[in-house]
């Protein structure tokens, strides 16, 4: 076999690396997916503008790379707010296909718009961290650690305020049954705005790390978008440890797949997991009916 | 009864010679392979809205596209087999492969569903895209021959290289599939699809076996995308599967913009869709890379302020007209009442 343990650790490396990234993006879509049930089909094009205006800061500008994470998701977090205000509330309550159309359409606008201001060409963003470590004789990239870290970091930070503090509390009420929630007091479009908010600073921040860890492109975030969109299938709505698990395992899939099954039967196996995930249990890991 | 009869009768006459017309009137190559993939859109939107019909909606109808169009090249190439049983052929496969996904897809309802079509669609596109030995991978399929000449008795043999003829095929396919496609919508399966969708358990309750009534509107509406792809590898000449081509997420995305702006409520509103915006990003050419803003902007607005589409345009100058008719006869009789 010409497969090195060289290149099962890369591949289990890279894996672990995207497999936290695709966890970020799966969090905001199934949060916005269950207050707002919406598909946010733009998501992916989200993390795509938040990681070129993480380019012009930390490139053209000369900001720290950190510093660049922080701004672009309090910026990408106000775009989600207005997005939700002028665009998404218009249609509550409509045919399913309209707020599909409209994520559909602010697909288009986002993504040929980048295009315009910057090209279809490759770009790289500055590495995380430079070197690697060196752990039981094998090398581990510093900027794959450091991605985890900041990934991992940021999913804690929400499963504590969803979990501890009030307003957490009032998103997953309003996310049960958001008549009682609004019986109770809670404001369905102010808790539509916040996980609007939540969901694009994730996305921004996980558009900004995979920009680092690989290179940057306007059309970048359409494959994350349908990985965080197979991972809310794996987990089950509304279980954070469902999606955190689901992501680890397609990250997993999709790294060491290639490595053994080569191309062709790696493409396949996403959809062949799902399929046996429906057959056998169609509310997801954790999900429930 | 006779004279609105009469009426329909003008009306697809008038219809049928306009269309016939067409490249005569425009003299021109280009607008008329305009024409062509215009009208194999056409049929994708439409078999698009008939999964509609049920309640889901499928992101991933593209992929059923590609495998029509890759067997039917395929065949054409690899075995010899005539165009015009290969391209049938290429919509049984596509059917096939719809009716072996049908039981686990359509047990799941909304988003889900429109998830798993997605990620079919691009399954489709990367397994094409690895399998080199038989598609070319990343070079593509070329060199697809166009179909075989066929004799028509009184009119001579027909040869299939020019854009003309090749309209002609198109049409003749396009408009077939559309009438089949309506005679199905207004049959009583098309009156149970659209019972599911209203209320599928109630359907269930009276002794409709709604699962098979789902696959069936799958498959059948994969039938047609698969005629579709069939009919554009033919014409393109040349198939390819990277990021960027017919095959990819964003042809997903277009064909929801041209069935919402055009409406999905009613038949026509794919035509009318996927005509408006085709021939409107056509006179949009000069945008260059700025035209898909154009057509995001004109979704959204048709989405916002618009819902039924452009098919609901009529209605609503209907209800305008109406409307300020009713306000002219109010003034009116207010001015009449106080005269007197």
């Amino acid at each position: 076999m010409g497969i090195s343990a060289q290149l099962v650790w890369q591949a289990i490396v890279n894996g672990f690396a995207l497999g936290w990234i695709y966890v970020l993006m799966a969090l905001g879509l199934m949060l916005i997916f269950s207050i707002m049930n919406i598909m946010q089909f733009a998501h992916g094009e989200v993390y795509m503008v938040a990681a070129y205006f993480a380019y012009f800061l930390s490139v053209t500008l000369g900001i720290n790379l950190f510093g660049a994470i922080v701004i672009c998701m309090a910026v990408m977090a106000g775009l989600g707010v207005f997005l939700e205000r002028f665009l998404f509330r218009p249609v509550r309550g409509r045919y399913i296909l309209a707020p599909i159309a409209i994520s559909v359409g602010l697909t288009l606008i986002l993504q040929s718009g980048t295009m315009g201001v910057f090209g279809l060409f490759w770009r790289s963003l500055p590495t995380l961290a430079a070197g690697s470590l060196s752990i039981l004789g094998a090398a581990l990239p510093k900027d794959r650690i450091t991605a985890v870290v900041v990934s991992v970091i940021l999913v804690l930070v929400l499963y504590l305020f969803l979990k501890r503090t009030k307003y957490g509390q009032a998103i997953i009420a309003s996310a049960q049954d958001y008549e009682g929630a609004t019986l109770q007091g809670i404001s369905r479009n102010k808790m539509a705005g916040m996980v609007m908010a939540i969901g694009c600073a994730l996305a921004a921040a996980g558009g900004i790390l995979a920009g680092s860890l690989f290179q940057i492109i306007p059309t970048m975030g359409v494959l994350p978008m349908i990985k965080g969109l197979i991972i809310i299938v794996l987990g089950g709505i509304g279980s954070l440890l469902g999606v955190v698990i689901g992501g680890m395992l397609l990250g997993f899939v999709d790294g060491l797949a290639i490595v053994f099954l080569g191309p062709m039967w790696a493409s396949l196996i996403p959809l062949i997991i799902v399929i046996v995930f429906i057959l056998v249990r169609p509310q997801g890991l954790f999900g429930h009916e | 009864m006779n004279r609105k009869w009469l009426t329909y009768a003008l009306g697809i006459v008038a219809i049928t010679a306009f269309l016939i017309s067409l490249p005569f009137v425009l003299r021109s190559p280009y607008w008329v392979s305009i024409l062509i993939i215009l009208g194999i859109y056409t049929l994708l939107v439409a078999s698009l809205r008939t999964i509609t019909l049920i309640g889901v909606f499928s992101l991933g109808h593209v992929g059923f596209m590609l495998i029509g169009a890759y067997s039917s090249a395929l065949l054409v190439m690899r075995t010899g087999l005539s165009f015009w049983a290969a391209f049938i052929i290429a919509g049984l496969v596509s059917a096939a492969v719809a009716l072996l996904l049908s039981y686990p897809f359509l047990r799941v309802k909304g988003i889900y569903f429109a998830i798993l079509t997605l990620l079919t669609a691009e399954t489709f596109r990367l397994v094409a895209w690895n399998w080199k030995s038989l598609t070319g991978g990343n070079y593509g399929l070329i060199n697809i021959p166009a179909p075989n000449p066929l004799t028509i008795p009184g009119l001579g043999i027909m040869q299939f290289e020019s854009f003309n003829s090749y309209y002609y095929l198109t049409l003749t396919v396009v408009v077939l599939s559309l009438f089949l496609l309506y005679r199905l919508e207004h049959s009583k399966a098309g009156f149970i699809w659209r019972a599911i969708r209203e209320a599928d358990i109630l359907t269930r309750c009276v002794g409709i076996n709604i699962m098979k009534f789902k696959i069936i509107n799958f498959v059948v509406a994969c039938f047609f995308a698969g005629v579709a792809g069939a009919l554009f590898a033919h014409f393109q000449r040349s198939l390819s599967v990277d990021y960027s081509s017919t095959f990819g997420t964003m042809m997903s995305i277009y064909l929801i913009v041209y069935l919402v702006v055009g409406g999905p409520e009613r038949f026509a509103g794919p035509i009318l869709g996927a005509t408006v915006l085709i021939i409107a990003s056509e006179f949009a050419r000069p945008l260059q890379e700025n035209q898909p803003i154009l057509l995001g902007v004109i979704t959204i607005l048709i989405v916002l302020y618009m819902a039924q589409g452009i098919v609901g345009l009529p209605n609503r100058f209907q209800l305008w007209y109406e409307r300020a008719l009713k306000r002219i006869n109010r003034n009116t009789t207010s001015k009449t009442s106080l005269g007197g």
